[in-house]
């Protein structure tokens, strides 16, 4: 490295048996934030695995290698020079370091959390009400019929607190708090027999609520539900929170924390725990991911269940999507020797649709048809039309489904025996809501041994 | 049709002579060493006699051939900003402003990445790749595709020159190593190595690979127009706003169609396509 001034903020040493023999900082904070020590196996786990290689190769190595420290996520250069012995067996390695950055684990982007939630209580709130600075009614208005009676005292004490028209059973103190204390306090409202709960959002930056406030008024249950009729199943799921809008965000963050250190568990190899230790750690990582699978996939299934749920038709090309979903799955695909066949290009299908929603079912499709057939086969992608409705095929040489299974597999949570490859059953379940919504369907045709035709339709819009 | 075709596919006549071509250097680099080392008389017969089967044997070998093949992708999308936009396939704007950087560290690995992209840049003209400019993955498989094609344990002069070999590799030397680490020391200010147009194609598809966490050569062979959705998606996992990557998309590739709406794609959900696309589908 004569051309280049490097300058090296850690060096260590990593001996023939794989122990970190020294180590300057923030590399032996790091080994220790690991679970190891200094004249310990090398505990980091992506250059425990760059050392291998540099080792088992006898190779210079120069990468980049990121780690958790267990509130940071760390990315760092290395460069990883192994000792040749006489025998031409790579004895020890030295390491360098340079360009350490570190960043907070926060995997949810709070500013997008924050954007949701008021979209959330936007689109739900039955009472809207501008406030001041200091949070005193200037204009409300109301939607539900038992809100009428607030909406009159409101009208007539414009300039008051909102606090005054309302009351809170679990706050005792002088009304009105400081907004972050009421920001998702449980009201009661004269003249309504719901439960509420208020939020507040902010207006002004860089000081939230330097220009005043919106306060939305959200009830559990809906007014056209009888009140007492919780035995019903979809007052029930009424009740519940929304899993897509409020509690998916809350759930990644915990689950994304503990596949991280599952990982990071699991990767110590040679470290101070016995090897089943760390299987158990990589299946507690491989729940993880499928949980995290799972709440995508709920997320999903709740927005496309929602009554609200619309989609935006276009002028479309389904011959273009067809191609889009093949090119994004030909590397996974080729993992499995499968070929893809899309429509060639410059073969055309007029559709109107939603393209990006088109393309997450072709996805859905192709994947399927890449996941459960065997190696070495072929998955087609073909477009027709019929009357008024342009045609996706996708035709794959899968085991196939008897009439039973095809009844079957668009049921929610179906998963047809199948286990432990990471599914939810949901995928074909939203992908025929979506078709559904987009005025189309989605079919299977299919006998054992003869593999599987999925069609989607979607109107030709002419 | 196949002919107008020619040009933009993945698989066109001119990229895959290129890849062709580039194993044949790598071959021929291998054998060359191998008549030093066991002091054969022609150095040019030897390498005649012996490059059909290596080349072969390469050729067998799927990673190392998804690496050349998004090189000679690389190295077209280079000459044609070239000619479209008189970008410099050497010097971009970027590196020109990195090599006079205040910070040593910075400066000095620019000026390697910088005479690196010439010496790749004069290899591509010649339709040539050298051994070096392999990451070490690669390189120990064309070295264990050699020896075994050589078919002759134990010989002590061919342990020699392997292990030659092996000795004065160092990665770090190489471009696209070069490349990471720089985009790696731009820290946050890595953003303006996602324009295209003033880092240099080069410097551009290490930022985009890094930002979106895709292998490089995924994202290098992503700037062919068959795969102009998974471009948008890596764009927009890399950060870039929607009118962002509309832009850089429409540098890359002026005569795209832009898929309607696909940039209205969040970035998380961009990053989880890409990465649902590497590993699994969903049913």
């Amino acid at each position: 490295m004569s051309t280049i001034a490097t300058q090296y903020l850690a060096r260590g040493k990593v001996d023939s048996a794989g122990q970190l023999v020294s180590a300057d900082q923030p590399l032996a904070d790091l080994q220790r934030a690991c679970g190891g020590h200094i004249g310990g196996a090398l505990a980091i786990p992506e250059l425990r695995a760059l050392v291998d290689k540099a080792r088992s190769y006898g190779l210079r190595l120069a990468r980049r290698f990121s780690a958790i420290d267990g509130r940071e996520r760390i990315s760092a250069w290395v460069e990883i020079v192994p000792r040749i012995g006489t025998d031409g067996k790579a004895e020890s390695c030295e390491i360098g370091i340079v360009n350490w950055h570190t960043e907070p684990l926060a995997i949810e982007d709070d500013a997008e959390v924050e954007r949701q939630r008021r979209d959330v209580y936007r689109l739900l709130s039955e009472l809207t009400a501008r406030l001041d600075t200091r949070q005193n009614v200037i204009a409300v208005e109301v939607e539900a019929t038992d809100l009428k009676q607030l909406k009159i005292a409101m009208d007539e004490g414009l300039g008051k607190p909102w606090t005054d028209f309302v009351h809170f059973p679990q706050l005792v103190h002088e009304q009105p708090m400081h907004w972050r204390l009421l920001d998702g306090a449980q009201c009661e409202i004269p003249g309504s027999e719901r439960s509420w709960t208020a939020y507040l959002e902010p207006l002004g930056q860089p000081d939230p609520g330097s220009l005043g406030f919106v306060l939305h008024l959200l009830s559990d249950t809906p007014l056209d539900t009888p009140v007492m009729d919780a035995d019903v199943d979809h007052a029930t799921d009424d009740e519940l929170p929304s899993l897509g809008q409020d509690l998916a965000p809350v759930l990644r963050q915990p689950i994304n924390r503990i596949i991280a250190n599952a990982e990071t568990i699991r990767s110590r190899l040679a470290g101070p725990i016995a090897p089943e230790y760390s299987e158990y750690a990589g299946d507690v990582a491989t729940a993880g991911q499928h949980l995290l699978g799972l709440i995508d996939d709920l997320s999903d299934l709740e927005v496309v269940e929602a009554d609200s749920f619309v989609t935006t038709p276009d002028r479309i090309d389904l011959g273009e999507a067809a191609r889009q979903a093949c090119a994004i799955l030909g590397a996974r695909a080729r993992e499995k020797e499968i070929t893809l066949v899309p429509p060639v290009v410059g073969e055309a299908q007029v559709a109107r649709a939603e393209f990006r929603r088109v393309l997450q079912i072709l996805i859905n499709l192709v994947g399927n048809a890449v996941r459960y057939s065997p190696e070495g086969s072929q998955v087609w992608v073909r477009l027709d039309r019929v009357g008024s409705s342009a045609l996706v095929t996708i035709a794959d040489q899968g085991r196939g489904l008897d009439p039973e299974e095809q009844t079957k597999v668009f049921r929610k949570f179906e998963r047809l025996g199948r286990s432990g490859d990471g599914g939810s059953g949901l995928g074909l379940y939203i992908s025929r809501r979506l078709a559904r919504a987009m005025g189309g369907d989605l079919t299977v045709e299919s006998a054992p041994g003869q593999g599987a035709r999925f069609t989607l339709s979607v109107p030709t819009g002419e | 049709m196949l002919v107008g075709q020619r040009d933009h596919s993945l698989f066109a006549e001119h990229i895959v002579a290129r890849v062709r071509a580039m194993l044949v250097s790598l071959a021929g680099q291998l054998l060359r060493a191998q008549a030093d080392a066991i002091g054969a008389r022609s150095q040019e017969e030897f390498v005649a006699e012996h490059r059909a089967r290596l080349v072969e044997r390469l050729t067998g070998q799927p990673d190392l051939l998804d690496q050349i093949h998004a090189l000679a992708i690389e190295w077209h999308l280079a000459t044609d900003m070239e000619a479209r936009l008189t970008l410099d396939p050497v010097l971009s704007p970027l590196l020109q402003d990195l090599v006079g950087n205040g910070d040593p560290e910075i400066a000095s690995v620019a000026m390697a990445a910088l005479s690196a992209q010439a010496r790749f840049a004069q290899s591509q003209r010649r339709m040539e790749i050298a051994l070096a400019e392999l990451p070490a993955d690669l390189f120990h498989d064309v070295l264990v595709a050699w020896r075994e094609i050589n078919d002759a344990p134990g010989s002590d002069v061919l342990e020699r020159a392997e292990k030659r070999l092996r000795d004065e590799f160092d990665e770090g030397n190489s471009r696209l190593s070069l490349f990471s680490r720089l985009v790696m020391a731009l820290g946050d200010t890595a953003g303006a190595a996602l324009q295209v147009e003033f880092a240099g194609v080069g410097l551009f598809l290490s930022a985009l690979a890094i930002r979106s966490g895709q292998p490089r050569a995924m994202a290098a062979t992503s700037t062919n127009p068959q795969l102009i959705a998974r471009l948008i998606l890596g764009l927009r996992a890399a950060g870039l706003k929607p009118a962002e990557v509309e832009a850089q998309v429409l540098r890359i590739l002026p005569d795209a169609e832009l898929v309607p709406d696909l940039d209205s794609i969040g970035i998380r959900e961009a990053a989880q396509w890409l990465a649902a696309a590497n590993t699994s589908g969903a049913m």
